[in-house]
């Protein structure tokens, strides 16, 4: 290593400490901010907005001789889904997904990656097309990096989209770790109508058996922590946005072994790209649910209209749960009164759950194990939102700029729907006691 | 049979006084006394009551009004035990031996009184006294051998006490156990009735197949063999206890305290163990009495054959009013019969006795280390219970709730953990008694008895009754 570059790796070590400690402390942070419209940022050409990653961050450039050069840390870190679940993860950066990578379509990128996890490691630049000894894969296109070196990647990002980047050694233990990242190249020239918002968010499941802290990378199906950008709700950042503004919502899955149907409430969308390419116009079709597969991207592109908080969620119902236990039976319709005389006797601090449904399951006081959030959801402005995992909102305000992202929706008088009254129901000719 | 005490008095006032050559023999009493200082258990003076009566002793009853420990079982067997009582008054063969060995051999007297007739003018009476000097010299030889014969009596009779102390010890801590393990092998019957239960429930509700109903009503059902295997046993322990108490009819009806006892945290060893059992052992100390009792019988044997049956007389005669005295010496000379083969026969008998003792002193010494390790290992297995085990499945249990209060497990996994919980207290029992047990052994054995250690069976865990929890 000559002079030079010796300055240059020390200067680029002290950005990413910091870097790490800003995240560290953006983290511990209650409040929601990073899913704040960002504003003034400028990406690119054409005035297209930089993208905004709720809970996560954008990796820094420094340009050298016109080369952007950043740096990655594949590490293990200590990473919260939501209060009350922390994990020990391996993710870049001090965060899982890692830093969003964002270029500008013809750019030349010098990424290191510093490897500091216990067994090699590799980036793979999922999507991208570049120099085949550039692509990542260990043992076919590089050498693994040993722990405790840095290696670096260098190429010109030539095709505009939506890509990922992941690692490529012990990929089952790595990437179920956290080892995943979102990597957005935006064209010279925009194409299509310009966006106001440009959101990123990166799917991803887990499995941390409750009262455990590490996740499985042994998990082949039962899953049981749901993550949009690392978090689950309540702990998802929202994503706030204006009445009638243009925006975008990047979806990337580098999960183990799910699919995820997006589906998005109060409004339509288009599919505007994918990791392959922009949707010519001709052939977008408007849906309320996208299926973002495995080793994916999507990209969505919507004018909501009706202001409000809307519901943005995986429709698989499990994946809407925190820590569901797999195996229990089935306790719906059971009559346990004998059963709960008998428990009363056997297991003093038992109590029946489950007969009438699970709905109240998060909100209930018993003692659970340590650091582990079964069937949790978050407050809502009317009562408990029962569900957790994949979850977040959509704030469509008339102001976004002066919105408060942890604020609700103030709803216009009678728009809410509450008990029929009995006098309106007989007017209209509804009897709730009658049998068909 | 039945001596009146008048008799009785007479008796021992009439032996007591022709043994009055020899030593002062010894009395029930004594022999009592002997036992308890050689046992060091306090036996009631009853077991040596000079009547035997066919209804058992009265001082038992305040014992058994309330609730029974190992020591008062033990109280009362020595009251009550027909087996002590009887090797008690077996003493009495011995002692009836050594009284009979001491005493003088009768003179003998000859009268002849021929009447005036025919040719004789006066009435002749001849009189003659015959004295069996030899019986007499060899008397006192004899009451040796057959003094040692008798305290090799009262060891045997310490021995029975001290073993007959352990036997209710031992029997008292297999029922106590196994009272308390009928009462956790119910709480694990209330585990598996709720897990049958609940299986009904699901399957009333249409969300288990009819299999897993099944599944729990089976394991309910073996558990209730279980139970009922145990009710048994405890019937059985009660009633080998009954035996050793020596009780029957209204007696019978005691109840024991509640739980076996902790053992100390540090087992507290004598030092030199073996050395303490070699010089407690009554079986040793027996055998040495019988070897005293043997050399004195050769010994009586060697004297008998070179002293000639030897016997002095008196001999008178009166006619006509005037009595004639003389004297006369009977001997026989001991040429042939020299007493070779009985002296021969007893000194046989002594090398065999002496034989034996060295070997018994070897098998002391191995019993001592045998209970020593079985003490041990019996107290580090109860505190590892104890401290370790039980708790690790209490916590097993405790998690097992918080799993199943965040729903992670089921009704079944959770009943389950609980099965295995009681599991372990059920062995944390049977470990108990093993300590218990092996303590009383210990204390008999340097109490001066080997005795035979009952081995605690392991008994079938309570959990495994039904492996399959509902659902799936
Ligand atoms: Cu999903």
């Amino acid at each position: 290593m000559d002079r030079r570059s010796f300055i240059h790796a020390g200067g680029l070590a002290a950005g990413a400490a910091l870097l790490t400690r800003g995240l560290a402390h953006a983290q511990e942070r209650p409040e929601h901010a990073a899913g704040q419209p960002a504003g003034a940022r400028i990406a690119g050409a054409g005035n297209q907005p930089a993208v905004v990653t709720p809970n996560g961050s954008t990796l820094p450039w420094r340009v050298v001789d016109g080369v952007k050069v950043g740096h990655l840390i594949a590490e293990p870190i200590q990473h919260e889904f939501a209060p009350g679940l922390k994990t020990e993860a391996w993710g870049y950066n001090g965060s899982t997904p890692g830093p969003t990578i964002e270029a500008v379509e013809g750019d030349r990128l010098r990424i290191y990656v510093t490897n500091r996890l216990p067994e090699p490691t590799s980036v793979h630049w999922h999507g991208l097309v570049l120099p085949n000894g550039m692509d990542g894969v260990s043992g076919l296109n590089q050498r693994p990096i040993p722990p405790g070196e840095t290696y670096v990647y260098e190429f010109v990002v030539r095709y505009p989209g939506t890509y990922m980047y992941h690692s490529h050694f012990d990929e089952m233990t790595q990437i179920a770790l956290g080892g995943v990242g979102m990597f957005i190249v935006h064209p010279k020239k925009p194409r299509g109508p310009r966006v106001d918002r440009d959101f990123v968010l990166m799917t991803h499941e887990w499995k941390i058996n409750a009262g455990a802290r590490r996740p499985d990378p042994n998990a082949m199906s039962d899953f049981n922590v749901l993550t949009f950008n690392g978090k689950a709700f309540p702990a998802t950042a929202p994503l706030v946005v204006g009445r009638g503004e243009r925006a975008r919502i990047r979806l990337g899955n580098l999960g183990p072994m799910d699919h995820h149907p997006i589906h998005l409430h109060g409004l339509s969308f288009q599919v505007t790209a994918t990791d392959g390419g922009y949707v010519p116009a001709s052939a977008q079709y408007p849906e309320t649910t996208v299926l973002v597969p495995v080793g994916s991207t999507r990209v969505i592109e919507f004018v909501p209209e009706e202001p409000g908080d809307w519901a943005v969620h995986c429709h698989m119902t499990h994946h809407v749960m925190m820590q569901m236990g797999h195996g229990l039976p089935n306790m719906v319709g059971a009559d346990t009164r004998t059963l709960d005389r008998r428990m009363s006797r056997v297991m003093p601090g038992y109590m029946t759950m489950g007969t009438t449904g699970m709905g109240g399951m998060g909100e209930m006081p018993m003692p659970i194990p340590p650091n582990s959030l079964p069937m949790k959801g978050g407050d809502g402005p009317f009562s408990y939102i029962d569900m957790g995992g994949m979850f977040t909102v959509l704030k469509v305000r008339e102001e976004p700029g002066k919105a408060d992202p942890n604020g609700w929706y103030t709803h216009p008088a009678g728009t809410v729907a509450g008990p029929a009254a009995a006098e309106k129901m007989r007017a209209d000719g509804i009897d709730p006691s009658a049998r068909k | 049979m039945r001596i009146d005490p008048w008799r009785a008095r007479l008796l021992a006032a009439g032996l007591s006084l022709s043994a009055a050559a020899g030593c002062a023999a010894p009395s029930a009493a004594s022999d009592l006394g002997r036992i308890r200082e050689l046992s060091h258990l306090d036996l009631p003076s009853s077991t040596a009551a000079e009547e035997v009566e066919p209804a058992a002793t009265s001082d038992a009853r305040p014992l058994l009004s309330r609730p029974l420990t190992a020591d008062a079982a033990v109280r009362v067997a020595l009251l009550n035990n027909r087996e002590l009582r009887a090797a008690l008054r077996e003493i009495g063969v011995a002692r009836g031996h050594l009284v009979q060995a001491g005493v003088l051999p009768n003179p003998e007297l000859e009268v002849q009184v021929t009447p005036r007739q025919g040719t004789l003018e006066h009435t002749r009476v001849e009189l003659g006294v015959e004295f069996d000097l030899t019986s007499a010299i060899l008397a006192p030889l004899g009451e040796r051998a057959a003094r040692a014969d008798h305290e090799a009596a009262r060891y045997r009779a310490a021995g029975a006490v001290v073993e007959l102390g352990y036997s209710v010890r031992a029997a008292f801590y297999a029922a106590q156990a196994t009272q308390q393990r009928l009462a956790i092998a119910n709480r694990a019957l209330d585990a598996f009735t709720a897990a049958r239960d609940a299986a009904r429930a699901l399957f009333e509700a249409g969300n288990v197949p009819e299999l897993d109903v099944a599944t729990q009503e089976a394991g309910y059902e073996a558990a209730r063999v279980a139970v009922a295997g145990i009710e048994l046993g405890l019937l059985d322990r009660r009633e080998q206890l009954q035996r050793l108490l020596g009780l029957s009819g209204a007696e019978t009806s005691w109840r024991i305290a509640d739980e076996i006892p902790r053992p100390p945290e540090k087992l507290a060893m004598p030092p030199r163990p073996e050395a303490r059992a070699l010089s407690a052992s009554l079986e040793l100390a027996e055998l040495r009495s019988r070897l005293e009792a043997a050399a004195g019988r050769a010994g009586l044997a060697r004297t008998a054959g070179w002293l000639p049956d030897l016997s002095v007389g008196v001999r008178g005669e009166r006619e006509d009013e005037v009595w004639q005295v003389g004297a006369g010496l009977r001997l026989t000379l001991p040429l042939f019969d020299r007493k070779q083969g009985a002296t021969m026969a007893h000194a046989a008998e002594f090398d065999s006795l002496l034989e034996r003792y060295h070997g018994r002193a070897i098998d002391v010494r191995s019993a001592v280390r045998a209970a020593q390790n079985r003490l041990a290992s019996a107290h580090a297995r109860v505190l590892h219970h104890q401290r370790v085990l039980v708790p690790a499945r209490t916590r097993v249990l405790e998690q097992t709730l918080l799993q199943y209060n965040a729903m992670q497990v089921g009704v079944f996994e959770l009943l389950q953990a609980r099965r295995e919980q009681l599991d372990a207290e059920l062995a944390q029992v049977d470990a108990l008694r093993d300590y218990w047990t092996s303590r009383a052994a210990f204390d008999a054995i340097l109490a001066g008895r080997r005795v035979e250690v009952m081995g605690t069976i392991a008994p079938a865990p309570m959990s495994g009754a039904a492996e399959s929890g509902g659902g799936h």
